[in-house]
């Protein structure tokens, strides 16, 4: 059974923009794929629809085998964590704050509201900060660390919920080169080590190549590719950027070959 | 070349916009006006009144402090009745706030009629729910304290909402994307973000609540407001100079001690 | 292992902040102590709740409509009490917030005294001075419109002083440079900036005034207020459910127009 079942899933919002057109695919349980391709062309309103954050018009998408629905909602984001690229954590709160909101979810909430925490889940966010090496920062305020840290806060939190599924939407877009390298392997190693499927959206063709299983590429709401970092050849990198309007010149191609 | 050759090989200019400023004031100027002649104000009465003024206050030049420990004491009263009041607008509007905000509402139907009940508790003058308070509970602070709350309770519901809806749309999303149902998205995404803003607003109504506080007397809801409204009708300037007075201090501290509270969040 | 879980706080004593712990406990202990003078009783609220109600059944009664010709005669009274006061405020308030600005004024004393006197109009809610203008030059709407203007003042000169203050400096080098009198300086280069958030706190402060006005009456200030408390102490719910409607519906047109105006200007306002 697929970890993530998405079939003919269209999304079209109220100013009618098509974001996404008749989107099908199978992500398997523990893979790593990368949703790669320009901006605008879908891959953000993609993930954003796998954990409700937007609802999608048409289609539908399978958690586990479960479809997503209203109902479920609360059910299925327990399962299915993700990662922003603005980081999007509570700057007032705590490190610790932060990672144990991935806990919300889970058994009952009404201590949640008092701010008041099990000691087991007090045990997984101090597992998960230590998984991602911010155990010395774990009183800080969040918008007191830097943008790689905030970001492995975030993974943390991600990791709090005990995830089956990690989506990350451009979670290196606003890092610097080194940073985004960590934050790459740190992904990659959660895949490794703990069989968590992971799907990445990203623009940055290089760590698409060298982190990804597999590479969804997607041009204007559409999948235009679908397969190894192996097959990603010139011509399908092409057809993945191609811009309506474009001349077809060595432009591109001069782009891409750096990429 | 001469003025008129220049003249013509210059592109012409766009035609001037209309300068709608004079039509503006003019209006208003009028309608100032018409108010004047309908309220029937005699600028007589005012003249002369304006003219009276300065022997009018230098009546209250002279502050009777002969009963000085009863207006403290009076004083006390309105104070403690403008705290409970907040209190009371602040449990109020902590229930109401994040149903009244459209980022957080859990559905339309919900945002709506949260709005509409603020709204309402802000339309409704403290007086008039300190008249029905009174009626209902009888003379003495406990009905002001109810009005205030009620009154304020709408006024810090709305800005409270106002305040959540500013919240960054990818803050929420991040709470809610764990899981979060409506209750822990607020709780988490939602005060801790408006911390500052929130107590700042909770201050500057517990300042407004102690002025009104001072005033519902005069319908019977306790404080000081009575006594003044008493003195002043028998003409007893000393002491209702000496009311004023006691008044005018503890407003004076109440803002000085919120401003620099204020000061201290922000 | 232990079976049942320990719940505790997200902080390293497990105790929730300090701050927080002793404000909290500081608001209980007010409240606790100040319980008995404002003579809070829950059994009394309880008791009440059933008279509140047979009350509120009581309001709904056929509404005097003869009554409304005077109703709406109060109303436009208010309303008019409400834009005149305002006005004279921010003309009297224009002058005074450069006095006391630190930037525009002539000299510190004039600064400070401004200052404070400003200070005193804001400071007593407009009630209190209407009290004290209908003992000066009698009943009617005169000392209504008095009293909103007084403390109409005092926050229009504050509000105007603080705006001179965060002015550019640049611009008003700009026009001195161009050899500008001490006016010409203040009209020309320091009240004009000063002018855009301008808008947005008169809405305000006719909201606010608006329903200031509805009471002053209860002290003979003109406006709605009188009648409103008279039919309160005659009984008259009839006439009471009409001015509390008539009350609810004016400030609520005025609170939704403001709303429109300020989200008009914040998101651009038309050339």
């Amino acid at each position: 059974m697929s970890a993530i079942s998405i079939q003919s899933v269209s999304k079209r919002f109220p100013n009618g923009c098509e974001a996404l057109m008749g989107i099908n695919a199978e992500i398997q349980p523990g893979s790593f794929t990368v949703v790669l391709g320009p901006s605008g062309a879908g891959k953000s309103t993609l993930l954003r629809v796998l954990n409700g954050l937007e609802a999608s018009t048409g289609g539908s998408v399978r958690i586990g085998g479960e479809t997503l629905g209203k109902g479920n909602l609360r059910k299925l984001r327990a399962s299915v964590a993700m990662v922003f690229q603005q980081f999007n954590l509570v700057d007032r709160l705590s490190v610790v704050t932060n990672v144990l909101t991935g806990r919300l979810a889970h058994r009952s909430w009404v201590g949640s509201l008092f701010y008041l925490f099990r000691t087991e889940d007090m045990e997984v966010a101090r597992q998960a900060l230590a998984r991602v090496g911010l155990t010395d920062k774990a009183w800080s305020r969040a918008d007191k660390l830097s943008g790689g840290q905030q970001q492995r806060v975030g993974i943390a939190r991600a990791l709090a919920q005990r995830p089956k599924v990690i989506l990350a939407d451009e979670p290196v877009a606003s890092l610097d080169p080194v940073a985004s390298e960590e934050i790459m392997a740190l992904l990659r190693e959660i895949r490794d080590r703990d069989g968590i499927t992971v799907v990445v959206n990203l623009h940055q063709v290089d760590l698409a190549r060298r982190f990804a299983d597999r590479i969804i590429g997607m041009n204007g709401g559409r999948v235009v590719f679908d397969g190894t970092p192996a097959e990603l050849s010139p011509q399908a990198l092409r057809t993945i950027y191609q811009r309506e309007g474009m001349e077809h010149d060595n432009s591109l191609d001069l782009a891409l070959a750096y990429a | 070349m001469n003025i008129e050759q220049l003249k013509s090989t210059r592109p012409p200019l766009p035609p001037k916009p209309r300068n709608p400023m004079p039509v503006w004031v003019a209006t208003t100027l009028v309608t100032l006006w018409l108010i004047v002649w309908d309220l029937d104000i005699s600028f007589e009465a005012l003249v002369y009144g304006v003219a009276d003024m300065g022997e009018y206050f230098s009546r209250y030049g002279q502050p009777d402090f002969s009963d000085l420990s009863r207006y403290l004491e009076l004083m006390g009263i309105t104070l403690a009745t403008a705290l409970w009041g907040t209190v009371f607008a602040l449990l109020v509007a902590f229930f109401l706030a994040p149903l009244a905000a459209r980022n957080f509402a859990p559905n339309p139907v919900a945002y709506r009629v949260a709005r509409e009940i603020l709204n309402f508790m802000r339309a409704m003058p403290d007086l008039l729910l300190a008249l029905i308070f009174v009626a209902a509970l009888g003379l003495g602070p406990l009905p002001g304290a109810l009005a205030l709350g009620v009154h304020t309770a709408g006024f810090l519901g709305k800005f409270f909402a106002e305040s959540l809806e500013r919240v960054d749309q990818g803050v929420c999303e991040g709470v809610a994307a764990t899981g979060a149902n409506f209750p822990q998205r607020v709780m988490y995404a939602g005060w801790p973000s408006i911390l500052r803003e929130a107590l700042g607003y909770t201050l500057y109504i517990l300042d407004r609540n102690v002025r009104m506080a001072s005033v519902l007397g005069l319908v019977g809801a306790g404080g000081i407001g009575l006594a003044l409204h008493d003195t002043l009708r028998l003409f007893d300037y000393g002491q209702s100079g000496a009311l004023i007075l006691v008044i005018l201090a503890t407003i004076l501290i109440i803002d000085y001690a919120s401003a620099w509270l204020r000061g201290r969040l922000g | 292992m232990t079976t049942v879980s320990i719940w505790r706080w997200p902080t390293p004593s497990g105790l929730p902040p300090l701050p927080l712990v002793g404000g909290a406990l500081a608001l209980l202990g007010a409240l606790w102590l100040t319980a008995p003078v404002v003579e809070v009783d829950f059994v009394r609220l309880l008791g009440a709740l059933g008279r509140m109600v047979a009350f509120a059944g009581q309001m709904f009664v056929t509404p005097d409509w003869h009554y409304v010709p005077q109703l709406l005669a109060k109303m436009l009274e208010t309303i008019e009490m409400t834009v005149l006061g305002t006005a004279i405020a921010i003309v009297v308030s224009l002058p005074l917030g450069l006095l006391a600005a630190g930037n525009a004024t002539p000299h510190p004393l004039v600064y400070r005294i401004t200052r404070d006197l400003l200070s005193l109009m804001r400071a007593l809610p407009e009630l209190v001075w209407a009290l004290v203008f209908v003992s000066a030059v009698g009943l009617g709407p005169l000392p209504g419109v008095m009293a909103l203007a007084f403390v109409t003042v005092g926050f229009m000169g504050k509000f105007f002083a603080e705006a001179i203050e965060v002015v550019d400096h640049k611009a008003v080098e700009g026009v001195r440079a161009h050899g500008a009198g001490w006016l010409q300086v203040r009209l020309f280069a320091m009240l004009p900036q000063a002018l855009p958030d301008f808008v947005g706190t008169v809405m305000y402060i006719l909201d606010h005034n608006l329903r200031a006005a509805a009471i002053l009456g209860l002290v003979g200030a003109g406006g709605i207020g009188y009648d409103l408390v008279m039919s309160m102490r005659l009984f008259q719910y009839d006439r009471l459910l009409l001015i509390a409607l008539a009350i609810y519906l004016v400030v609520t047109l005025l609170d939704r127009l403001s709303d429109r105006l300020r989200s008009r200007i914040i998101h651009g306002a038309r050339a």
